[in-house]
């Protein structure tokens, strides 16, 4: 029995088509995450460091609230801090009906608070209050691993 | 004669074209650079809180149930450092001491104690999230946060 097998190549070229296929694609989503990652998080925010802590598991139902600091933080803080999600600007006094919307949209929603070292507690518990009133009840706080 | 055409097409093509080395150089060191720079980005991991309002305290909300045991950790501005208070036990060391208190008490008390912080308004968020980070770490799975005391 004759087996047909691959005919040879001609000439000596390997061919590159795929790899660049692929290579392009993973390009491709390394801007896209990039771009994403940008705009869910500012800069100028340092966040605190914890020993104990865990991963999530799935992003895809994630809300990042962003509390950045005017004055850059430290210890000299002056002023309200913003508040960024998505790359926009929210007062303290919609974030509230903000937060309900988002909800109303996605029941499932994940909200990761990510606020500077020096932000005093003032700043940080409307946004609690906000999220009680929005009825999230799974808030999560995003730290940076010890070590 | 179709046959011969096709075939001196092909022959063709394998030796015309575009030179694809420098492109696959440049594109691969981009791939590279790209993903270098995500792996030295600081990994970040996250606090999870059930539980972020309290009855009475954060508006009308009523989250969870709640325990019947509650333990109240308030948060005060000494100088330049955070001093944990609970009842009569008083600590500057929200790392280490306040921890092994809390870690000792969920033997007795039971890790479905609710704890309750209550952090002065001009507590800093790095301290309110270690006390918090205690608490998790103390194994205690009703954690809550209080209005900002003044």
């Amino acid at each position: 029995m004759k087996l047909r097998g691959i005919k040879p190549m001609e000439g000596e070229h390997v061919n590159v088509t795929p790899l660049i296929d692929v290579v392009m694609c993973l390009i491709i989503f390394f801007l896209l995450v990039g771009h994403i990652a940008k705009k869910a998080s500012i800069k100028g925010i340092k966040i605190p460091t914890t020993v104990t802590g865990k991963s999530i598991g799935s992003q895809s139902n994630q809300l990042i609230i962003n509390i950045v600091p005017r004055s850059g933080g430290g210890q000299g803080y002056q002023g309200r801090p913003r508040i960024y999600i998505w790359g926009q600007y929210y007062s303290y006094d919609n974030l509230a009906s903000v937060l309900r919307e988002y909800k109303s949209h996605n029941p499932n929603l994940k909200l990761v608070i990510r606020a500077d070292v020096s932000t005093p507690y003032r700043y940080i518990a409307p946004v609690l209050v906000a999220c009680a009133k929005a009825k999230i009840v799974s808030v999560h706080f995003m730290t940076q691993r010890q070590g | 004669m179709a046959l011969k055409r096709s075939k001196i097409g092909m022959h063709s093509a394998t030796h015309v074209g575009p030179n694809m080395t420098p492109m696959v150089d440049v594109v691969m060191v981009i791939l590279i650079f790209f993903m270098l720079g995500s792996s030295f980005t600081s990994p970040v991991w996250y606090l999870t809180n059930n539980t972020p309002a309290i009855r009475g305290g954060f508006s009308d909300v009523k989250t969870t149930k709640f325990p019947p045991v509650k333990l109240i950790i308030k948060l005060d501005r000494r100088g330049n450092h955070t001093m944990a208070t609970i009842g009569s036990f008083q600590t500057e060391n929200l790392k280490g001491g306040l921890y092994q208190w809390l870690n000792k008490r969920r033997k007795t008390l039971g890790k479905k104690t609710q704890l309750i912080i209550k952090p002065h308004q001009s507590v800093p968020y790095r301290d309110v999230i270690t006390v918090y980070a205690d608490c998790v770490r103390a194994r205690y799975h009703q954690v809550a946060f209080g209005m900002p005391t003044h």
